[in-house]
């Protein structure tokens, strides 16, 4: 069992490198602070860790689903054959009674009403397959348990502590749906799951079964029997953390693994939730913020509105979205920013880590004007529009920051002593951070 | 209220210097002490307005004017940022068409580099006296139109104005060229002593040309050649 900072850190990175060199094979597509990453792993890793939400697209066949499954395999100790068992599977039939619960109808005839919880309900792992298969309406039955983890059913909730949530999505065809705005930004990030290249695709083919390695029947059967017990959920939680401390003694046993039970879970949380923004990494993230929610016009952004042709701001990427930056997305960005600085062992979240998540977190809820996307559509690129047009937004707001930074990183801390007290005037300059400062003070005209 | 800056308070906020600043900067001084020499001409000879008929006054108002710029070390964007300056300027002094196309013209004589454009496309009063004195080897495009006086004395260089020209074009030509796009004013060619004057419109009328040449298009009209 870990016991410190150091060895939590050890035992996180020894699980990744167990994924990566036996379970997921890819290639590193994401570089930061000189070490390399494959970038759905990773995320997936820290989803996992944070209890996040991602979302996983990519071609079919390519470990959308089982990148998740052997993530959440390791970090939470459930042996695959539950996982499986546990996963809702996205088609237009779907309904709320097999995703979320049922009357047990045995009590029902008795007139009781009791409610038999889902798999997926019940365990912290929640895996939703090809989750653009399920229409618009059907989206709306899950937003609350995705957003909170409360999960009602007949006047019943349950209501859980610890989860996290991946779901995968193929690409637009004629069985799938559009995935609903607010649904979408409930997902914390959302990441590719590629094409390993043909070398590494034909040495996987070449690999027996590898899913035996995270699997066992003895201890799948005690998963089972504990879930299908009709106790209430909250007295399963002790039974389940039990089994499931069983199977990590497995884990251990075969591969030499070391996983985290859940009170060094919620620690390690708490010891990421602790992390500071460097000024630098504050003063980026507002800058870039700014960038997706400033309109001068209309105070900010609306997707309901279009900005005005000639504005003076049209060179900055306020002109090209559509929408609103919501408060959902500083929220995933200081998580997951904390949580990859605290895996490269950083003191404190730098600008660099920012940079780094920043993509995966705006690229599913960003909406582009229809002209920013024809222009950079045919651009060459390695991943797929969305991210690739959200990497190159976070590099143009970079470089419009690095060339600022002194006077925005002096507009802000002017801003802090003026709200101090201090007999101060604004500093002025272009960016549109700068019109957002003087709104906090009361400036700028307020209609 | 909530202070969501406060994690900044301790910053000391500086502004960055980048080459950029720098290089405005020392345009914007070289800029401000051309104007400041300027409003120093305009304060010197503001009482002497009707130096044009004088003919001491010319030369004495080009001689301060070649001082105000004496100490001042600027490049032909600097005289073109100058007539940005005229363009934009609001006050009577700046724009006033006699001191500023004497200033203009000592400053184009002095500045290193061989070709000058000067936009006066957008001024609200035509600039006289624009190539006072312009030295051989120097060539002056004017955009838009001038006033009176346009070339005068020049010793050399050449100058294409694509506009216009008011009266006395030429007037006192020794050496170079005066390419006029558009028409010339009243006694054009006066008292002209060498060199060429080429009008591509009209011209409203010659002066008494001593010496040099007057083309209308590629007619030359003085002096009159004759025919056999």
């Amino acid at each position: 069992m870990p016991t410190s900072e150091t060895d939590h850190h050890h035992t996180i990175h020894a699980l990744y490198d167990f994924i990566s060199e036996h379970l997921y094979l890819n290639r590193p597509d994401l570089e930061v602070d000189g070490e390399k990453f494959n970038s759905a792993l990773l995320l997936s890793l820290l989803t996992a860790l944070l209890g996040g939400k991602e979302l996983v697209i990519g071609e079919p066949g390519l470990g959308k689903t089982t990148s998740a499954e052997y993530v959440c395999a390791l970090l939470y100790r459930i042996p695959l054959g539950v996982l499986w068992g546990s996963e809702v599977a996205g088609h237009p039939e779907q309904t709320e009674e097999k995703m979320v619960g049922r009357p047990d109808l045995g009590k029902l005839n008795r007139g009781e009403e009791q409610v038999v919880w889902s798999n997926f309900v019940q365990l912290p792992v929640k895996i939703i397959d090809e989750i653009n298969r399920l229409p618009e309406t059907k989206q709306s039955l899950i937003l609350d348990g995705i957003d909170r983890g409360n999960w009602e059913y007949l006047n019943q909730i349950l209501l859980q502590d610890e989860y996290c949530l991946f779901a995968t999505a193929n690409y637009q065809d004629q069985g799938t749906q559009t995935l609903i705005p607010p649904l979408l930004d409930r997902f914390d990030v959302m990441v590719e799951s590629k094409h390993p290249g043909a070398n590494l695709s034909f040495f996987i083919s070449q690999q027996e079964q590898k899913e035996h390695l995270l699997r066992d029947g003895e201890c799948e059967r005690e998963f089972y029997a504990v879930l299908l017990d009709k106790v209430a959920p909250e007295g399963k939680r002790a039974k389940l953390e039990e089994v499931g401390g069983r199977f990590a003694g497995l884990l251990h046993e075969r591969h030499n693994l070391t996983t985290l039970e859940k009170e060094e879970r919620r620690t390690l949380r708490a010891a990421i939730a602790g992390l500071e923004f460097s000024a630098e990494a504050s003063a980026f993230t507002r800058t870039a913020l700014t960038e997706l929610s400033f309109c001068c016009t209309y105070g900010q952004k609306r997707s309901n509105e279009e900005c005005l042709e000639g504005c003076h701001y049209s060179g900055y990427l306020c002109y090209q979205v559509r929408n609103c930056a919501s408060n959902r997305l500083p929220i995933s960005l200081r998580r997951y920013a904390q949580a990859l600085a605290w895996l490269l062992s950083s003191s404190q979240v730098e600008a660099e880590h920012v940079r780094c998540v920043f993509p995966f977190v705006i690229a599913h809820r960003v909406q582009w004007r229809d002209a920013y996307v024809s222009a950079r559509e045919r651009e060459a690129r390695r991943d797929p529009l969305p991210i690739h047009l959200a990497k190159q937004a976070v590099a143009e707001i970079w470089h419009r920051f690095v060339e600022q930074r002194e006077q925005i990183m002096g507009a802000l801390a002017q801003a802090a002593r003026i709200l101090a007290g201090e007999d101060l005037q604004p500093l002025e300059g272009d960016h549109p951070i700068f019109v957002e400062i003087k709104r906090d003070l009361g400036g700028d005209q307020l209609w | 209220m909530v202070n969501p800056f406060r994690e900044f308070h301790a910053i000391q906020g500086g502004r960055r210097e980048i080459p950029l600043d720098r290089i405005i900067a020392s345009k914007d001084l070289i800029l401000d002490r051309l104007i400041v020499g300027y409003h120093k001409l305009i304060e010197e000879e503001v009482h002497n307005l009707v130096w044009l008929v004088d003919h001491g006054a010319l030369p004495r108002a080009y001689a301060a004017a070649e001082k105000a710029i004496a100490e001042v070390n600027f490049t032909v964007e600097d005289v073109e940022d100058f007539c940005f300056t005229l363009e934009k300027a609001d006050s009577f002094a700046l724009a006033l068409a006699g001191p500023s196309g004497l200033y203009l013209s000592a400053m184009c004589n002095r500045v290193e580099g061989t070709e000058i454009s000067l936009r006066l496309k957008g001024l609200k009063s035509r600039v006289h006296l624009l190539g006072y004195r312009l030295p051989e080897g120097k060539r002056l495009i004017v955009e838009g139109s001038c006033g009176d006086f346009a070339g005068a004395a020049m010793e050399g260089g050449e100058i294409i104005v694509q506009g216009n020209t008011g009266n006395w074009t030429g007037v006192g030509l020794k050496r170079g060229k005066i390419t006029v796009e558009g028409n010339a004013g009243e006694r054009t060619g006066e008292w002209m002593e060498g060199g060429e004057v080429q009008v591509k419109g009209r011209i409203g009328s010659l002066g008494q040309v001593q010496g040099g040449k007057v083309y209308l298009g590629d007619l030359q009209v003085a002096p009159v050649r004759e025919t056999t």
